[in-house]
């Protein structure tokens, strides 16, 4: 079945989202990461949306606030106002009886600690400082110097590969880590390359790395599998 | 250093390179200490620069300091590899 475009309201507004699968059962909400490897992963991330739809599985893919197709300005998001539009998802799903699991990429990780999910599925998650990490990184490749105080300093926004991030949303990262909560399901599975710890380890490339973006439909199939079967074991 | 250390060192890097600027196995396999990147590689831009060391960051456990990184660690395949090795090699 096609994905079908649906939209969710939250307190800041009305974003669009893509809709797979079963209109029952346990939803997985999905979250990109954000910004660059956002763009990269997203023909993945609906390859496997529609992968986990064949298992069974609905899922929806939201536009986080200020990310990928969304017009709500950057200006004034911080990583808790974006888990908050994520939390009227969930809440509109319990209006309809179901139960939601999150399913972050990366650093969408970082964004589903306000929902009240029953399981977290987590694919080599990344912490705030990581993120700050890599976004320093790439500021500095645009010809600039200076450290990330001094990248944050001013209170102007900061604008990294086309993006303008207020200092806020930057300083709400630095101690930002991908939620994991007492007596709620909790899996991470990371690429074989990656020694951090992890449930799983799988051997594949890190499309979020590729300026050119990619796809890999044989992951995509092992990692449907992998949270369907999750899914199913936490609703047992 | 251990030439064992050296050669995963080595490995990584070039499975790095192949991952993150979409190389073909065949050729990171045909990269020699002397084979040119940065400004021979078109693949290899500023930005792709910073998604490379990170990604050797997170693979090695390593931390790469931002003045630590200047022209001479990217010129060669070989000069990576003995940057990426001092680091993960103590």
């Amino acid at each position: 079945m096609a994905p079908r475009i649906d939209h969710y309201d939250w307190p800041g507004g009305r974003e669009a989202m893509l809709r797979f699968g079963p209109d029952d059962g346990p939803l997985a909400v999905v979250a990109l990461p954000m910004f660059e490897e956002g763009n990269r992963t997203r023909t993945f991330v609906v390859t496997l949306l529609r992968a986990l739809a064949e298992r069974g599985i609905g899922s929806v893919l939201p536009d986080v606030p200020g990310q990928g197709e969304s017009i709500t300005p950057l200006a004034g998001l911080t990583l808790l106002r974006m888990a908050t539009a994520l939390e009227a998802i969930t809440d509109r799903c319990f209006d309809d009886g179901r139960r939601t699991y999150a399913v972050g990429i990366r650093s969408g990780a970082l964004l589903d600690g306000c929902a009240l999910h029953s399981g977290r599925w987590h694919l080599a998650p990344q912490t705030g400082a990581d993120l700050l990490r890599d976004l320093h990184r790439t500021w500095r490749a645009a010809s600039h110097s200076g450290d990330q105080t001094m990248m944050m300093a001013g209170g102007d926004p900061v604008e990294i590969a086309g993006n303008l991030l207020p200092s806020d949303l930057l300083l709400s990262m630095s101690a930002a880590t991908p939620s994991d909560q007492p007596g709620i399901p909790r899996r991470v599975v990371r690429l074989a390359s990656d020694p951090a710890a992890a449930d799983r380890h799988v051997d594949a490339a890190p499309l979020w790395r590729r300026s050119e973006p990619g796809n890999d439909a044989a992951l995509a199939a092992l990692l449907a599998e992998d949270i369907a079967g999750w899914i199913a074991a936490c609703e047992a | 250093m251990l030439p064992e250390g050296y050669d995963t060192v080595e490995t990584t890097v070039r499975a790095v390179l192949r991952d993150v600027l979409g190389l073909s196995a065949e050729r990171v396999a045909g990269f020699t200490a002397t084979t040119p990147l940065f400004g021979a590689l078109p693949e290899l831009d500023s930005m792709a620069v910073a998604s490379v060391l990170t990604e050797i960051e997170d693979r090695l456990g390593i931390l790469i300091e931002d003045d630590e990184v200047d022209g001479d660690m990217l010129e060669t395949f070989g000069a990576l590899v003995e940057f990426a090795a001092s680091k993960a090699l103590v």
